[in-house]
């Protein structure tokens, strides 16, 4: 009789085991790809929906759909007058970088920058725009009008020395002292400091760090260091975070053979 | 002690060593290119350099666990990835060599720790990616900004998840097989 019950329950039970291991194992993989899958996806359409809630508003982008998947390097800002550029500005490959003077990876990723400009020389033109975050770094804003400051009072060079002084000097993560460390850095580099100060609170700058950083939104950044590197041929390619030296360099030799 | 006795069960196999190994390197390879899949797509679909400098510099974007990583966040995605890989494995050899049923709280646990390392994922670069952006959807991104790690949290919290769900595979492993009341 005993007997006849086991024969019961193994016949009952053992084709429900041996489905629900044939279920679980998938499950579990499937389970966690689809975690990440959708958190990725997910995040992507977040951020392209909620542009203000990152970094600031998006004034006239209607191009959110596209940026859904992946960047939108089309929305790159041609490179103008108003840009700083480091190099010949008639290089083959040209590289916009999106900055944050706060962020310890633009600082890392800034020596990266400085090493390529000096082996590739007249080869490479290096755009400097402006892409605070602001809500992790509340300074960074006021500290990319104070390098757009430099720029108006001593021209594209001092930009250029404020910005490598300003990463030489700081710590990041918002921990810089920025009533200090400003005016000393333009002292430092020959600006005259009550112009600068002048300057700083003007808000004269404060539109064209905002179109800088809506233009980082609209090409696809999401975080910061984010590049850009144009090939001759215009073929664009972005670059996110502070990658290795070497990779940059690859980058821009898969870019000069774009001819 | 539960988890070492699993451990000497399951890798006493090669084969599960090598899934937790293939696995390992999965989720660290993702992890790491993760900022840059959209370069890596340009790479092999726009580009038309040579196939040898394409994955020239696809594989020297893997660099960037030293360079666009912290200290803290390198080492909870190594140690996610390699969790990712031993508890898969680990659920796979139970299922298979144990035959019984995956209780609901360490799949729930598991997946628990993998998702929450799918947030911590990315967060090197400032700002950017997973956490950043499904915060700020919840109009919370300054939150993070109140976190003393900056969101480092969640991959803490998912080695924690990983590492739990971990004892709770390795004590179903080393049960004695017996009917239960």
């Amino acid at each position: 009789m005993q007997e006849e019950i086991d024969k019961k329950d193994f016949l009952e039970d053992g084709p429900k085991t041996v489905k629900t291991n044939s279920l679980a194992i998938p499950l579990a993989i499937v389970g966690a790809g689809l975690l990440i899958g959708l958190a990725i996806f997910g995040s992507n359409l977040i951020a392209a929906k909620n542009q203000t809630g990152l970094a600031g508003n998006v004034a006239g982008n209607e191009n959110t759909e596209q940026q859904v998947l992946f960047e939108n390097l089309e929305n790159l800002e041609p490179i103008s007058d108003a840009d700083h550029v480091r190099g010949n500005p008639d290089a083959p490959v040209k590289i916009v970088e999106y900055s944050d003077l706060e962020c310890p990876f633009c600082k890392r990723f800034h020596s990266t920058m400085q090493q390529a400009m000096q082996e590739y020389g007249d080869k490479i033109v290096w755009v400097y725009r402006h892409f605070p975050l602001d809500s992790i770094h509340s300074k960074a804003r006021t500290e990319a009008v104070a390098a757009e400051c430099a720029g108006e009072l001593a021209g594209n060079d001092a930009f250029w020395k404020y910005v490598d002084r300003f990463f030489e000097l700081t710590p990041s993560n918002n921990q810089t002292d920025i009533n200090t460390v400003l005016p000393q850095i333009a002292g430092e580099i020959g600006l005259n400091e009550t112009q600068f100060v002048s300057c700083l609170t003007s808000g004269k700058y404060d539109d064209h760090v905002q179109e800088n950083l809506d233009n980082a939104i609209a090409t696809g950044g999401r975080g910061t260091p984010w590049s850009i590197v144009i090939a001759p041929n215009g073929k664009k390619f972005p670059l996110s975070g502070a990658q290795p030296y070497e990779s940059v360099k690859q980058l821009i030799e898969i870019a000069l053979q774009e001819k | 002690m539960n988890i070492q006795k699993a451990f000497m069960e399951v890798f006493a196999h090669t084969s599960y060593i090598a899934l937790a190994s293939v696995l390992a390197v999965f989720a660290f390879v993702f992890a790491v290119w993760f900022p840059n899949l959209g370069l890596i797509r340009d790479i092999f679909t726009i580009s038309s350099a040579p196939l040898a400098a394409k994955l020239k510099i696809t594989f020297s974007l893997l660099g960037g666990i030293g360079t666009n990583f912290s200290t803290l966040s390198a080492s909870y995605t190594i140690a996610i990835a390699i969790l990712f890989g031993i508890n898969i494995a680990m659920i796979v050899y139970l299922l298979r060599k144990k035959r019984t049923q995956l209780a609901s709280n360490t799949l729930a646990t598991g997946l628990g720790g993998i998702g929450s390392g799918a947030l911590g994922i990315g967060c090197a670069t400032c700002g950017s990616f997973l956490l950043m952006t499904i915060l700020s959807s919840l109009g919370a991104a300054s939150v993070l900004s109140l976190l003393p790690l900056a969101g480092g949290e969640f991959g803490i919290l998912s080695v924690i998840l990983l590492v739990l769900s971990l004892a709770l595979i390795s004590r179903k492993i080393t049960e004695p097989l017996m009917c239960k009341t």
